[in-house]
């Protein structure tokens, strides 16, 4: 499946393929749509990978400035999005062979609820914690199917391009962390 | 581990509607989909500044120094692996004894010369791209003279450390496969890389 977005900007919208386009030709101003359009997810992404907001930040950082220095090898920018997540991806693989959990410092660890938010509020960041929870317990492999495909909504096909293993694979990943998420889940009701 | 009938991930795959479904795999359903639920949320946070200051930071000027270079005369060596570095320091000895040969020209301190040499029988074109050339193409073209399938280029680089591919007809990307050494590029694949050393004086 192709899920080529497209942004509206004046009066039409801009494909990839044309973002792209336009970068390559010299206009680097362009690429800040490509950052506004995947930003959020790959951010989101990279957050749930590695747990922890300022290393995630850093991981799509540094893949947005290798994606646009090697925008050139990008084969297909119909399938841009695939492209990208797999650039970070990798970016959040690095960090993670890098970096045990014993080297974070405090300054890495998510907040604390405030004691001033809402009931909901707090209801809601008690059942986020959760659930990061239960997903850190899954391994590294598990986790990125299980998010590459109900968080980012990517398909089977679009999976198979960012991770680059074969779509049975991911299946049978897919599967296994959704077994795993909700048996941990059931534990803490 | 908690068994998932697969009447559920057919669901979650979008093969099946959910009303195929028990009522307790429906509760198995919903269980997952309000994870997936809470995990949505974007972050506030942005990188947007931090890319696109990199994005307009301007290219080191390279680029005019590569182009004088390219249209002219030069010995030079960079070595790959051992067997080649000796076969390479062979011809350069040989062709150092040319009479009429123009002598090296002057090279900066923090100045390396970098000779590239890949085998590509029956291309049509053959370049290199590298974090030297900021990954733009059209800067480092190689040349068959000899029309034996060999592409030669020599250029003036920065002393320290390259990455580096060839671009094979404009559209296959091609790690050096006598580099030697390589890093990972960020995709899945490797990047050749290339040591600069000034020139003994």
């Amino acid at each position: 499946m192709n899920s080529q977005r497209v942004l509206p900007t004046g009066d039409r919208e801009v494909s990839d393929s044309e973002v792209v386009a336009r970068v390559l030709a010299g206009d680097a101003e362009a690429f800040g749509l490509i950052i506004r359009r995947y930003e959020g997810g790959l951010l989101r992404y990279a957050t749930r990978m590695l747990g922890y907001p300022d290393a995630a930040a850093d991981a799509v950082a540094e893949g947005l400035v290798r994606a646009y220095r090697h925008l050139a090898s990008c084969r297909d920018p119909a399938r841009l999005k695939s492209w990208l997540y797999r650039i970070v991806g990798n970016r959040c693989r690095s960090h993670l062979s890098r970096r045990s959990a014993s080297d974070l410092s405090l300054e890495d660890a998510p907040p604390l609820p405030d004691p001033s938010d809402t009931e909901a509020e707090a209801e809601r960041a008690e059942q986020m914690a959760l659930v990061e929870r239960a997903l850190h317990t899954l391994s590294p492999e598990k986790r990125e199917a299980f998010l590459l495909k109900h968080v980012e909504g990517l398909s089977y096909e679009e999976m198979a391009e960012a991770t680059g293993e074969r779509i049975p694979t991911l299946k049978m990943r897919v599967h296994r962390a959704r077994a795993a998420l909700l048996e941990l889940l059931e534990e803490y009701p | 581990m908690t068994h998932i009938d697969p009447q559920v991930h057919r669901v979650l795959d979008g093969e099946l509607p959910a009303d195929a479904l028990t009522a307790a795999q429906r509760e198995q359903l919903a269980a997952l989909q309000r994870a997936a639920q809470v995990l949505s949320d974007l972050p506030r946070a942005s990188v947007a500044s931090r890319v696109m200051a990199e994005v307009r930071r301007p290219a080191p000027g390279v680029g005019r120094r590569l182009t004088h270079w390219l249209t002219e005369r030069h010995t030079i060596s960079i070595s790959v692996r051992p067997v080649w570095s000796l076969a390479l320091a062979a011809v350069l000895a040989a062709v150092a004894v040319i009479p009429g040969h123009e002598p090296a020209p002057v090279l900066g301190d923090q100045e390396g010369i970098a000779q590239f040499v890949g085998r590509f029988p029956g291309a049509k074109s053959v370049e290199v791209v590298g974090s030297f050339t900021d990954w733009q193409s059209g800067a480092i073209v190689l040349r068959d003279d000899n029309h034996d399938g060999i592409w030669r280029g020599t250029v003036v680089l920065p002393v320290g450390q390259h990455e580096y591919m060839f671009v094979v007809d404009g559209e296959r990307w091609v790690a050096d496969p006598l580099a030697g050494r390589y890093v990972d590029d960020g995709f899945g694949r490797e990047n050749a890389l290339l040591f600069v050393r000034p020139v003994a004086r």
